[in-house]
């Protein structure tokens, strides 16, 4: 176990370094954005992860807690003068009850129903934002949320933004880490595996997937915050179910329970609509075919699947 | 008040056959696959610009359009199953959905590439003047798109009911080791199911295409909507999906007409809850329910 | 022979049973089912197929709720409480197919066990106060110190999915026990597993009895009920046709006829 917790730590040391050299080695303007987003995207896939991957437990409409994170706090601030620091206790906050709620009698559901119940709430939470216009700006948006900044330093330079993001990004992976390997982990895991298993093991199910839905959508509503205060401009498209959609393929993509694996998803499919600019119009074209043929080819995604190639070459070697 | 009732109901029920005809898609394809088939709207789509394309582009006649129409995307869907579905190796409902929603991003990327990012309208199938009843209209297209929906929903029932190769697909769907023993190809089952489903998908485009604007985008939400009405009536039902495509139909309309049109996407959602909170079965209750 | 199975008696019953009856639909699995179990005795619940054992394996278990009739454990009624709550009171399982957690080590596992009598929630496992880290040391000995009474320690660290089916049975059984029960119910224990295998298990089952822990098992396999068990049960066809001790089943009338009327048939 000793052994165990230094591998993390060594890991968590060896990722700070590389925030840090990334973050002062990386001059274009355009390039710290695009690593801040994947910042971003990593939290909401992490969250989605912990539900998905480990307690297995689906959600079809977790862009709704990262709308609910961006609107609260652009709320907050423009139409209530808060302090972007205040009102983000309040997004987390109101993410995490509209999640309790919602969960009480959507997680009864289970495969293909729960992913149909989390769907239907995330539409309505979408339309929610497309249609209170007095409040949200409607489908046009929402303008001027103010930048993030602590006393002189101003996050609105974005370097200082990536270094805010990733270090929320190191922090979630700890908590996450942490969580994974408690009580609290292992009987996650086990409903995961068999939660007839696990309820017979004295787990109340129940309660232990709300718990996990509601920190899921803490975390979705953390990035929703973050992402609010960078681009400062926020519309109902951006927390569409397509982007729901988006948040699943990135954890499947990149791995299934495994923290490192939301990593990889959340870069990949940050990056992917960047390269595919070159291909123009058939952008989409190639985005769906590059999802189709990962899905196919390496159903486990990424992490799994190439660490079994990397597994089964070097097993190639050792048999000549 | 009476006429604006009626007006309400008749566009209620047009748009409820739609939906009615989407959900068969999906129902079909559930009860013998166990897949939801997130691309199922874009085979709507397909449909409806194939139509535009063929009749009212080349001036094909429309009854040689629609055979053609229906049967081209059915090929697609058809060529989806070969193609993707079944390559996977280890089938994974999480896996699927992705695979699934990877081809509708990918046909609407076809569709923009083959139609471009315009609108199309087409005109009704005939040309009678609507229908006066207590004052509301009843066009003459929405009488095209109950029948035609009704037509096939019946020709599917028939063939589930009397033919020995729709009652293959039943057997396979009850239960697919069974069907296999008893010497039922249980592979072309699905593939056949794909094709029909799709192919029902694409009778949906065709029918609502002279009374909305076709463009690449518009399956995704007549797919959810048709998801909807399936949850609603019972997914894996025939006249369940129907069912619950005029209730969804109706009572969308009632709720444009009568409240607010702001509201009318987030109906179906509403709807699609409720029925998953109260009866997750659907309202004829279809054979597994996944709830605890 | 008899002297410590008089002693036995002396105790009181840790389980009893009053007239269960549970039908589903218009087939009545069980009907009028009492019996007492009572506390560190082994009892086994036999009978042909479809005789109701599983029925009341669940009834007590707490995944079905008796239709009518009662269920006391330690003289508390317990009929239609959760099944999660069962093991906070000290009822353990396991079950017939093995249900273990696959993805997680053979550890991990019977860490699991362990979920009621440790109380680490979500914000002390993210903070990592000392007690948590102390609570979760503790658990991690109690749970190789399980294992190794059992003898799979050896296998601390291997995954669980890929352990021969033999050690997976240990593996339920020592994950069911980290639960410190008080009762042991176990479904089929013997099934699968080879002769030697069985007569370990045996050896284990004894074991487990000498620590204080009341064992009720269903089980198919006579050698191994007779060598074990105190009482047995016999149910046929969803009602309780004899009960006693190993010697006096045995020359049932009831229980020939139930067993071997339906075999040569």
């Amino acid at each position: 176990m000793l052994k165990f917790l230094n591998r993390d730590r060594l890991s968590y040391a060896v990722f700070f370094i590389a925030i840090a050299i990334i973050g002062l080695s990386v001059e274009n303007y355009y390039y710290v954005q695009l690593l801040t987003f994947i910042g971003i995207n990593t939290i909401l896939a992490l969250g989605l992860n912990m539900l998905m991957g480990y307690a297995g437990q689906i959600s079809l409409g977790h862009a709704a807690f990262y709308g609910l994170g961006a609107y609260t706090t652009a709320v907050l601030t423009v139409h209530y003068g808060f302090s972007p620091w205040l009102a983000l206790p309040c997004a987390i906050l109101l993410s995490m009850l509209v999640a309790f709620l919602v969960g009480l009698p959507t997680l009864k559901l289970s495969g293909y129903y729960l992913g149909m119940g989390t769907l239907g709430f995330g539409m309505i939470v979408h339309i929610v934002f497309r249609e209170w216009s007095s409040m949200t700006g409607g489908s046009s948006g929402f303008i001027g949320i103010p930048p993030l900044e602590i006393g002189p330093v101003s996050f609105s330079q974005i370097r200082n933004f990536f270094y805010l993001v990733w270090l929320t990004v190191l922090i979630s992976f700890i908590v996450s880490k942490r969580l994974i390997h408690s009580r609290i982990g292992r009987a996650l895991r086990a409903i995961h595996d068999s939660e007839n298993a696990a309820r017979a093991m004295g787990i109340n199910t129940r309660n232990m997937k709300l718990e996990i839905f509601v920190f899921s959508a803490g975390l979705s509503a953390l990035a929703g915050f973050f992402y609010a205060h960078l681009v400062s401009f926020i519309s109902p498209g951006t927390f569409s179910f397509i982007v729901s959609i988006k948040i699943v393929t990135m954890v499947v993509i990149g791995g299934m329970a495994s923290v490192w694996g939301s990593l990889l998803g959340a870069s990949l499919l940050t990056m992917l609509p960047e390269w595919l600019h070159a291909f123009s119009e058939f952008e989409m074209v190639v985005y769906g075919l590059i999802l189709m043929l990962v899905m196919v080819l390496l159903p486990q995604g990424l992490t799994r699947g190439l660490l079994d190639i990397y597994e089964r070459t070097r097993s190639k070697k050792d048999q000549p | 008040m009476l006429q604006e009732l009626l007006q309400y109901l008749f566009s209620g029920i047009t748009n409820g056959a739609i939906y009615g005809v989407i959900a068969v898609g999906f129902s079909m394809l559930y009860s013998s696959t166990e897949l939801i088939n997130f691309a199922h709207g874009e085979f709507v789509m397909l449909g409806a610009l194939g139509l535009v394309s063929l009749w009212g582009g080349l001036g094909i006649p429309l009854p040689v359009a629609f055979l053609l129409v229906v049967i081209g995307v059915a090929v697609v869907g058809f060529l989806f199953e070969r193609l993707a579905i079944r390559t996977v190796r280890k089938p994974n409902p999480i896996v699927l959905v992705i695979i699934t929603v990877g081809a509708s991003i990918f046909l609407r990327g076809i569709g923009m590439l083959t139609w471009g990012k315009d609108a199309y309208s087409v005109p009704p199938f005939s040309d009678h003047d609507p229908i006066d009843l207590a004052g509301a209209k009843l066009l003459s297209q929405s009488i095209w798109i109950v029948g035609i929906a009704l037509f096939f929903v019946i020709l599917l029932h028939l063939f589930f009911k009397k033919t020995l190769t729709g009652k293959a697909m039943i057997a396979c769907a009850i239960s697919k080791k069974a069907a296999w023993l008893t010497g039922i190809p249980s592979e072309r089952m699905v593939l056949l199911a794909f094709f029909l489903s799709t192919g029902m998908g694409a009778v949906a485009g065709i029918i609502i295409a002279p009374i909305t604007m076709c463009s690449y985008d518009m399956g995704t939400m007549l797919g959810l909507k048709g998801f909807c009405a399936a949850m609603l009536g019972g997914l894996g039902s025939l006249w369940g999906s129907i069912l619950g495509g005029f209730i969804l139909g109706i009572l969308e309309s009632l709720g444009v007409g009568f409240f607010s049109s702001s509201m009318k996407d987030a109906i179906a959602f509403f709807l699609l809850l409720l029925i998953l909170y109260v009866r997750p079965g659907g309202i004829i209750m279809a054979k597994d329910i996944k709830r605890f | 022979m008899n002297e410590p199975d008089r002693k036995k008696t002396s105790h009181k019953p840790l389980l009893t049973l009053n007239s269960i009856a549970k039908a589903f639909g218009g087939v009545q699995a069980l009907w009028n089912i009492s019996f007492d179990l009572k506390e560190g005795m082994v009892q086994a619940l036999i009978g042909p197929n479809g005789a109701g054992k599983t029925t009341l394996f669940n009834l007590i278990t707490g995944i079905f709720t008796p239709d009518s009739g009662e269920i006391l454990f330690d003289g508390r009624p317990i009929g239609g409480k959760k099944v999660y709550d069962l093991v906070q009171v000290g009822i353990a399982r396991t079950f017939q197919n093995v249900e273990l957690f696959g993805s997680m080590t053979a550890l991990e596992n019977v860490m699991v066990g362990q979920h009621v009598r440790t109380r680490c929630g979500f914000w002390s496992a993210v903070t990592r106060t000392p007690w948590m880290v102390k609570e979760e040391t503790a658990s991690r000995k109690k749970a190789l110190k399980i294992m190794a009474f059992v003898g799979i320690d050896h296998l601390a660290n291997r995954r669980s999915s890929e352990l021969s089916f033999g050690w997976q049975r240990l593996l339920e059984i020592a994950r069911a026990l980290s639960s410190s029960p008080r009762l042991l119910l176990l479904d089929e224990p013997a099934a699968g597993l080879n002769t030697v295998e069985t007569r370990q298990l045996g050896t284990l089952l004894k074991k487990i009895q000498a620590q204080g822990i009341t064992l009720l098992l269903v089980e198919h396999d006579m050698g191994l009920i007779m060598d074990i068990s105190n009482r047995i049960v016999v149910l046929d066809q969803g009602e309780k046709i004899a009960e006693g001790t190993p010697r006096e089943v045995q020359s049932n009338e009831a229980v020939m006829s139930a067993y071997l009327g339906r075999s040569e048939h």
